[in-house]
């Protein structure tokens, strides 16, 4: 999302930003949630990248004004959402927890939405549920409804505002792969539309498909921000360990070591511990490494890259 | 359920149908019914018809008395119906419809929406209120007529929906103010009302318990067996029951602005 008259802005900040988050801490008692984070949102979809537990939620909430900051300021539209109550007709929150009032149907749900947000089209209520593909089912109770379902009724509840901000936390968990395609075109369309989409996820290669920016936050911290690329490319020169089985383990791991891609080559029996700061060029040497060798390659695979180990790596 | 259709770019086929949804309600009319669907569960309802089916017991249970059935009534409504049913019935009432919710953490849904807080407190408190009104206050009405003292029924009718008034109000600013809103709220019954209540006049008329107990006392032919000396009575407690009513309700509305409706958790 960058924005080629201002080229040298900070990968983090948009350049017409409608959400600010400036300097921003929250805090529970002695657990510090979110850490003088500082970044800003625009038009278009953001994803928003981090292991569970990283502070994610609580920026989230604290963007629509549920969690007052401790330190910085929040700025949705240039109002205060905790202290500006019109903010709320801008933007709307899908939350990633399962509270619903399960009481209500789907439609009841809706509607309230919409009646709460003064919404007069008596049709979008009906609208947004097709959208979503619960029109079939509206009428059921939400609390019979799976995980994906009361994602979904969430996010029609949110559509039916009509926000120019709309912030998802982890809105595709539950969704089966078919409902998962339609609702990243969804969002996408709602970016392309010109509202700000905020979503946050855990799984790298989803917020890749759903947006072109992503900042990737870390135990309360801004790790990284910017486009798939610059996020890849932080990924990439990370140091990871990767085992490799083969059945010449020394001359193998005498010929890696040669290359500057490489750190360090374990010996343990049929296999090699290598430890490598450029997985991209470890992964084109390992072959002709082992075609100079005479070695058979029995089995590659990475140690460490859970994306946890990613995120840990990615906050060094 | 296995598609899902494109964004909402337009209209579906359907959109004009002949049998076209309901106009949308106002705000406040929408916390109301959100209040009485959603708040109210099955499961909640028990817990209020329940003491309300205690109130007609004790009703039925003032004929075993050997006193005269004025007295015994006075006896049974003193100890049983103002001190037990009224407090605990709006206990349920009055967490259902805001701490519950909270704690469900179905709350947002409401607060993140442009609606004042203001008529999200006057909603929900009047969607716990007219269900005291169809459940609590003819029970407790009912009850001197099963306990032969039909004189009884006016007077118990008002005192219960201005105690229950101000008892939901009460129960809805606990629900602001802590997380475990039925515990608090209990204890202010208890420890409160009843610990407190008791002694202490100054205490007594700031209760709800005490001043529906004084609405009834003053609007009853026979109520001066209930009458508690140094409190108003009828028309003056109703009025205080009034103004806690309201004074709650504003508090609840000031500091619905400043909670976080959610956990701590991330």
């Amino acid at each position: 999302m960058s924005d080629p008259e201002v080229p040298d802005l900070d990968p983090a900040f948009v350049a017409h930003p409608t959400v600010v988050v400036d300097g921003v801490s929250v805090w529970f008692g002695p657990k510090v949630a979110v850490t003088e984070l500082s970044c800003s949102f625009g038009p278009g979809v953001t994803g928003l990248l981090g292991p569970n537990g990283a502070g994610k939620t609580t920026l989230m909430r604290a963007v629509c004004g549920l969690l007052p900051t401790n330190q910085g300021a929040v700025r949705v539209l240039g109002r205060d959402p905790r202290q500006d109550r019109s903010v709320q007709q801008d933007i709307s929150l899908v939350p990633e927890d399962d509270a619903v009032p399960g009481a209500l149907t789907a439609r009841q749900l809706v509607r309230y939405t919409a009646s709460l947000h003064s919404v007069r089209d008596r049709y979008l209520p009906e609208d947004c549920l097709a959208t979503v593909g619960l029109l079939d089912v509206a009428d059921r109770r939400v609390a019979g409804f799976s995980k994906g379902m009361r994602q979904r009724a969430k996010i029609a509840a949110s559509l039916v505002t009509e926000p120019k901000v709309m912030v998802l936390d982890e809105p595709l968990n539950g969704a089966d792969p078919v409902q998962r395609a339609a609702l990243i075109e969804l969002f996408q369309a709602l970016g392309a539309e010109g509202r700000t989409v905020i979503i946050s996820s855990h799984v790298l290669n989803e917020v890749q498909r759903l947006a072109a920016r992503q900042l990737v936050v870390i135990r309360g911290r801004l790790a990284a921000a910017g486009g798939h690329r610059a996020i890849r490319d932080a990924l990439a020169d990370r140091p990871r360990s990767v085992l490799v089985r083969t059945s010449e383990p020394r001359r193998l791991a005498g010929d890696l070591l040669g290359s500057d891609a490489v750190q360090g080559v374990a010996v343990d029996g049929d296999s090699l511990i290598i430890s490598s700061s450029h997985a991209g060029e470890l992964a084109a040497l390992l072959p002709v490494a082992a075609r100079r060798a005479g070695a058979r390659l029995r089995e590659v695979r990475p140690l460490d890259d859970s994306l946890e180990s990613v995120f840990r790596e990615l906050l060094r | 359920m296995s598609e899902i259709p494109s964004p909402p770019t337009g209209p579906p086929p359907s959109r004009r149908e002949p049998d076209a949804p309901r106009a949308l309600a106002l705000p406040f009319v929408a916390v109301v019914a959100y209040t009485l669907r959603a708040c109210l569960p099955a499961k909640r309802w028990f817990g209020v018809l329940l003491p309300c089916a205690g109130a007609l017991l004790f009703g039925w249970l003032t004929q075993v008395n050997t006193l005269p059935a004025a007295e015994s009534f006075a006896d049974v409504a003193e100890h049983g119906l103002f001190r037990l049913i009224l407090p605990l019935t709006c206990l349920v009432i009055g967490d259902a419809v805001l701490g519950a919710d909270v704690r469900s953490g179905t709350f947002p849904l409401t607060w993140l929406s442009p609606v004042p807080f203001a008529v999200i407190v006057a909603g929900r408190w009047l969607g716990g209120w007219l269900v005291a009104l169809v459940t609590i206050v003819p029970a407790m009405a009912l009850a001197p007529l099963f306990a032969g003292v039909p004189g009884a029924t006016g007077p118990m009718a008002v005192a219960t929906a201005a105690g229950a008034a101000a008892y939901i109000a009460l129960f809805l600013l606990v629900g602001v103010l802590v997380r475990r809103s039925a515990v608090w709220s209990l204890a202010i019954v208890l420890l409160g009302e009843w610990l407190l209540g008791t002694p202490l006049t100054g205490i007594a008329q700031l209760s709800p318990l005490w001043e529906a107990q004084q609405v009834f006392a003053g609007l009853w032919s026979d109520g001066d067996l209930l009458l508690r000396s140094g409190m108003a009575s009828g028309g003056g407690s109703i009025l205080r029951l009034v103004l806690i009513s309201g004074f709650c309700l504003g508090l609840a509305t000031w500091l619905l602005g400043r909670m976080r409706p959610i956990g701590g958790d991330d």
